[in-house]
C-alpha cells in the first residue's frame, strides 16, 4: 500500500485501496442424466463472516431447457446474468428461435473471455438439455475456459463436494459396480446429501438449497432446508 | 506456497464401534515433483497406538524421532505402556515448546485405550491445540476434500469392515482431487486385541 | 575419632565405605518426632506426633502432614524446614507431570522423583543431605501405596512402618498388630496406638496429626475426627 503522508509521532498513514471484488460464497452442484439435468445451489449470501441473506437463489433460468448456476462475487453474477439474458434475447429476435444449451454454453465462454484482463469473479455451472434432449452440464473458470461434464461442483464448497460426486456419481474407486447412467431420484438425493455434508463444515454454505430439475416437460423447482448456523 | 504443502500428503482417521482406523497416503514429493510413492506418514508408537504426522516431511521425521525418545523414556521410567490420551498430551506439549518456531506437522492420534477399554481418537494443530473426537479426524493437503467425504461417509457405530470401507473411500476420492497427495494408501484398523493393516492400490497420477 | 576425618566432605567415603554425613542425617531422623504409616485394604494412614513445648503455642496452625496432590500425601520425621522444601518440590513435580501427560502422577513416580532430589543433595557441592525421612501415601491404579524415602535417596515400599524416635519399638509393635485385610478405620486406630507406645504424656487431638488416603483422595483429619478415634483408645 502506498504511503501518503507522515505525521510526526503517528507513523505512516496508508491509503485504503479500492478492491473491486468481493467473495460472497455460495456453492453449486449439477448432475446430468440420460434425459434430464439436475442443478442445485445453496441460498446463503455472505461477506466474510456476515450473512447478508439466507434466501438468495443462485440459479438463473435462461430458457425452458437451460439453467445457469452462478456464484462468487455477487455483483459480477448480477451483471453477467443480466448481459447474458440480453444477449439471449437479441439472439431470439435475430434468429426467431430460443438459444440451445450448447449455444448458451459457448456464448457464456465468449462473454467471460471478453473480460480476460478484468474478469467476472464468478463460478459458473450451466445445466440443461442438449439438442438431442440429453442431459448436459458445463462448468467454467472465471475467464471462460469451459468443459462439458456429467457432474460438477463449483463455488465455496467445491473442494468438499467434488470428490463426493466423483465417488457417488462417477463411481470412482468402486469395484464390482455396473457403470450405468444415474437415475433422477438418485441424482436429486446425491445433490441433497452433498450439500448436507458441505454445510456441516463450510460456513459460507448453508440455510437451504434450491434444486432445479430440467427435463422435456420443462423445469421443476424444489427447496430443501440445510442447517442455518 | 505454504510450507505445510511443500511435500504434500494426508492422514485420515475415523472412529467405529469398538474400533478405530487411521490411514495415510504414500506420496512424498517436492512441490509438483513426485519423489517417492512408499512414504508412510502413520507410525506405530506402541501396541494398538498410531500417530499420523502429515506436513513438512523433515518435521514429520524429526517429531517422530523426538517423540520416540520421550516415549521410550516414559516407558522405562514408569514401567508401563503409553495410553493414547497420554501420547496426545505428550505430543501437544512437545509442539507447544516450539510455539514461536513450530514443527510443521498436524498430528492425528488413534489407538486403543486399554484403561477405559474403548477406542481413542484425537488430533491437534501444529502448535498442539488438542481436539478429542469420537467421529473422525484428519489433516493434510486435501483436508477440505476429506471433510466433504467424511461428513458424507462417516456414521456412528460402523463395524471394523464398514469402517475400513468408509476410511478407504473417503481417503481415495479425496486425494484423487489433490495433486500432491495419493499414490496409494495404507489403512490400519485398530480393534481391542488386533490391528489389521491393508495396503490400497489407487490411481498413480 | 577416625571417622571425623571423613565427616566434613559430603562426597568422601570413609575407609569402611560409608558416607558419614548421611549416617548423621539418619541420626537426625532417628531423633526426630515419630511418625507411622499403615496400608489398609481400602486406603493408607499417616500419623505423627506434633508436640509443643509451650502451652502458649497455637495448635493446628503449622502442619506436618501435607497434601501433595489430590491423591498423594506426605509426612516426615526429622527437621521441619528441610521437609518444607521437599513438600514444595514434590508439589511442583506432581503438577509438572500433570501438565505433561494430563494424568495424575502415579505415587511410585513421585517417590522416585523425590528420591532423586534427595540423592542429589548427597552428591552436590555446597549442600548437605536432608535431615528428614518421608512417608508418602498415595492412591492410584485402584490401590493404596505407602513409601518411605530416606536422606540417602533410598526408598522402600511398606505395608506398615514407623520412623523417628523409638522407631524400632514402633515397627515391632506393627509387626505384631498388622494384618493384610485391615480396614482403613482400623488402620487409623492402629497407627494411633503405635504412636501411643512411645508417647510421653497424654496423647490428644492437639498433639498428633493424622492423614488418610483412599479412593476419594488424600486428606488430613481434623482434630474433631482425631478426637473420635482417641475416644476408642483406652
Amino acid at each position: 500500500m502506498a504511503v501518503v503522508e507522515t505525521y510526526a509521532g503517528y507513523g505512516p498513514i496508508q491509503a485504503q485501496r479500492f478492491s473491486p471484488y468481493a467473495d460472497n460464497g455460495g456453492s453449486i452442484v449439477a448432475i446430468a442424466g440420460e434425459d434430464f439435468a439436475v442443478i442445485g445451489s445453496d441460498t446463503r449470501l455472505t461477506v466474510g463472516y456476515a450473512i447478508n441473506t439466507r434466501e438468495q437463489n443462485k440459479l438463473f433460468r435462461l430458457s425452458d431447457k437451460t439453467v445457469l448456476g452462478s456464484c462468487g462475487c455477487w455483483c459480477d453474477v448480477l451483471t453477467l446474468t443480466r448481459v447474458l439474458n440480453a444477449r439471449m434475447m437479441m439472439y431470439n429476435h435475430e434468429h426467431q428461435k430460443v438459444m440451445g444449451t450448447q449455444a448458451v454454453a459457448q456464448l457464456l465462454s465468449t462473454m467471460l473471455y471478453y473480460k480476460r484482463f478484468f474478469p467476472y469473479y464468478v463460478s459458473n455451472i450451466l445445466a440443461g438439455l442438449d439438442e438431442n434432449g440429453k442431459g448436459a452440464v458445463y462448468h467454467y473458470d472465471p475467464v471462460g475456459h469451459y468443459e462439458r461434464n456429467y457432474y460438477y461442483a463449483g463455488g465455496a464448497s467445491s473442494a468438499l463436494l467434488q470428490p463426493f460426486l466423483d465417488n457417488q456419481v462417477g463411481l470412482k474407486n468402486m469395484e464390482n459396480v455396473t457403470k450405468e447412467i444415474i437415475s433422477l431420484e438418485k441424482a436429486v438425493a446425491v445433490v441433497k446429501d452433498a450439500f448436507i455434508s458441505a454445510a456441516e463444515r463450510e460456513i459460507h454454505t448453508g440455510d437451504a438449497i434450491m434444486i432445479n430439475i430440467i427435463d422435456k416437460n420443462g423445469i421443476r423447482e424444489e427447496k430443501f432446508a440445510l442447517r442455518k448456523d | 506456497m505454504s510450507i505445510m504443502e511443500y511435500n504434500g500428503g494426508c492422514v485420515l482417521a475415523m472412529m467405529g464401534k469398538d474400533c478405530v482406523g487411521i490411514a495415510t497416503d504414500l506420496r512424498f514429493g517436492v512441490q509438483g515433483m513426485t519423489v517417492a510413492y512408499n512414504y508412510e506418514k502413520v507410525f506405530d508408537v506402541g501396541p494398538q497406538l498410531y500417530i499420523g504426522l502429515p506436513g513438512l516431511a523433515t518435521d514429520t521425521e524429526t517429531v517422530l524421532q523426538r517423540l520416540k525418545l520421550r516415549v521410550n523414556l516414559y516407558e522405562l521410567k514408569e514401567g508401563r505402556k503409553l495410553q493414547p490420551a497420554v501420547l496426545t498430551s505428550m505430543v501437544a506439549n512437545m509442539l507447544y515448546e516450539r510455539r514461536f518456531g513450530p514443527y510443521f506437522v498436524e498430528p492425528v492420534i488413534a489407538g486403543w485405550d486399554s484403561k477405559k477399554n474403548k477406542p481413542y481418537l484425537s488430533t491437534m494443530d501444529l502448535i498442539g491445540c488438542i481436539t478429542e473426537t469420537d467421529e473422525f479426524a484428519l489433516a493434510g493437503t486435501c483436508s477440505e476434500q476429506m471433510y466433504g467425504m467424511s461428513e458424507a461417509l462417516w456414521q456412528p457405530d460402523l463395524n471394523a469392515d464398514e469402517l475400513f470401507e468408509s476410511i478407504s473411500q473417503a481417503m481415495m476420492n479425496a486425494f484423487d482431487r489433490d495433486a500432491v497427495s495419493g499414490m496409494g494408501a495404507i489403512v490400519h484398523i485398530i480393534e481391542k486385541d488386533k490391528v489389521t493393516t491393508r495396503k490400497i492400490k489407487t490411481r498413480m497420477d | 575419632m577416625a571417622s571425623e576425618r571423613y565427616s566434613f566432605s559430603l562426597t568422601t567415603f570413609s575407609p569402611s565405605g560409608k558416607l558419614v554425613q548421611i549416617e548423621y542425617a539418619l541420626a537426625a531422623v532417628a531423633s526426630g518426632a515419630p511418625s507411622v504409616g499403615i496400608k489398609a485394604a481400602n486406603g493408607v494412614v499417616l500419623a505423627t506426633e506434633n508436640k509443643h513445648k509451650s502451652i502458649l503455642y497455637e495448635e493446628h496452625s503449622v502442619n506436618k502432614v501435607e497434601m501433595i496432590t489430590n491423591h498423594i500425601g506426605m509426612v516426615y520425621s526429622g527437621m521441619g524446614p528441610d521437609n518444607r522444601l521437599l513438600v514444595k518440590r514434590a508439589r511442583k513435580m506432581a503438577q509438572q507431570y500433570k501438565l505433561m501427560y494430563n494424568e495424575p502422577i502415579p505415587t511410585a513416580q513421585l517417590v522416585q522423583r523425590i528420591a532423586m532430589v534427595m540423592q542429589e543433595y548427597t552428591q552436590s557441592g555446597g549442600v548437605r543431605p536432608f535431615g528428614v525421612s518421608l512417608l508418602i501415601a498415595g492412591w492410584d491404579n485402584d490401590r493404596p501405596y505407602l513409601f518411605q524415602c530416606d536422606p540417602s535417596g533410598a526408598y522402600f515400599a511398606w505395608k506398615a512402618t514407623a520412623m523417628g524416635k523409638n522407631f524400632i519399638n514402633g515397627k515391632t509393635f506393627l509387626e505384631k498388630r498388622y494384618s493384610e485385610d485391615l480396614e482403613l478405620d482400623d488402620a487409623v486406630h492402629t497407627a494411633i496406638l503405635t504412636l501411643k507406645e512411645s508417647f510421653e504424656g497424654q496423647i490428644t487431638a492437639d498433639n498428633i496429626e493424622v492423614g488418610i488416603c483412599d479412593a476419594n483422595g488424600f486428606k488430613r483429619l481434623d482434630p474433631a475426627t482425631v478426637k473420635d478415634y482417641l475416644a476408642n483408645i483406652p
